[in-house]
């Protein structure tokens, strides 16, 4: 952990948005009319790919966090 | 004054709003990753239909005035893809009939209805099967289908010779091109088209839907049909000297030989 709190590391995380809320924005804005060509296809797949992980991702976060068993801390944060 | 025309690409006021109102509702979901993904997918799935679409029906897809945002019967699907989904049905495969009057389907992967008697758990009518068909059936179901030529044609089965257990090789080579063979590789529903050898009782083949497999599955509904349509011949003889026919029948189940009731041999390149 090199001695960071998990604010510090939560900071330190890079800033990105799942690639799949920025493609369906791209999306929702084009005619449908206007059929995909066959890169924009590739392009999609990869990015459902990559979309499809970080929600894995999350998701075995969100499952070890849940199976994490509560400990008291030593301190009330301020605001509690 | 002349009615002003409108170009095909371009949108009228109710396609407009049509597409305003989706993308209001995709917006209030933007911010879930899941909701996103699921989006993408969607719109990936439904231009694969409209590449589809344009390609295997070009005259209807340039004159179709059906919504590409808003949700058809099928809702799952916008009203245009619905429109595919039913030219595909009315022109090249019954797809949307038996399981598919449900609009929740998917039709990601679909299964297809079977064509053929299901001897495994149906109720089986003689009087409502082709009479070569019915007649094929003293090899696998012999006491109803002996019943039935009994009472059709007065034929018992102490008239003919025995029948082997097992047939004879020959009656599975496509290439002798015998009528006979055709008919009993549609009873045994060992034809290789998925039309004649699926049944309800095993588990349904899942086809996924890309323009290959309904090209490939449109042109074996129409050999499948087809199939059906020989027999015809094959029924007028049995109505003409029913004894004949089961006769030689039998003797090419049990020696292979089959008595010069031969395709065309045009029919027999294209099913071999």
């Amino acid at each position: 952990m090199n001695g960071e709190s998990p604010l510090e590391i939560l900071i330190g995380e890079t800033d990105q948005v799942n690639p799949a809320i920025l493609l369906a924005e791209e999306f929702m804005r084009r005619n449908a009319a206007d059929l995909l060509s066959a890169d924009d296809v590739c392009r999609a797949e990869t990015v459902l790919n990559e979309g499809r992980m970080e929600i894995e991702t999350i998701r075995r976060q969100i499952a070890a966090f849940e199976r994490s068993l509560p400990s008291p801390s030593i301190y009330t944060p301020r605001g509690f | 004054m002349r009615p002003e025309r409108q170009h095909p690409n371009k949108l009228g006021f109710g396609e407009r709003l049509s597409r305003s109102l989706e993308y209001l509702s995709f917006k209030t979901r933007i911010h879930n990753a899941i909701a996103s993904y699921e989006l993408v997918e969607r719109v990936l799935s439904e231009q694969q239909k409209y590449v589809m679409y344009r390609e295997m029906f070009p005259k209807e897809w340039k004159r179709s005035r059906a919504s590409l945002y808003r949700r058809g019967y099928y809702g799952r699907y916008s009203e245009r893809v619905n429109e595919l989904f039913n030219l595909v049905n009315e022109n090249c495969f019954p797809l949307l009939d038996f399981a598919y009057d449900d609009s929740e389907s998917e039709f990601e992967q679909f299964a297809i209805p079977p064509l053929n008697v299901d001897l495994c758990c149906e109720d089986i009518y003689f009087d409502n099967l082709k009479l070569s068909y019915a007649a094929a059936l003293i090899f696998y179901i012999p006491d109803d289908a002996w019943d039935f030529l009994n009472q059709r044609f007065k034929l018992s089965r102490s008239d003919f010779a025995e029948i082997h257990s097992d047939p004879h090789p020959n009656v599975w080579d496509r290439k002798n091109g015998s009528l006979f063979g055709e008919l009993l590789r549609l009873v045994d529903h060992s034809t290789g088209n998925p039309w004649l050898d699926s049944n309800y009782c095993q588990t349904a083949d899942w086809f996924s839907w890309d323009q290959e497999t309904i090209v490939g599955l449109t042109a074996e509904y129409k050999a499948a049909n087809e199939i059906y349509e020989k027999l015809n011949i094959l029924d007028e003889m049995i109505e003409a000297d029913p004894k004949k026919v089961l006769l030689a029948l039998i003797d090419f189940w049990n020696k292979g030989e089959h008595p010069g009731l031969v395709l065309p041999a045009s029919v027999v390149e294209k099913d071999v």
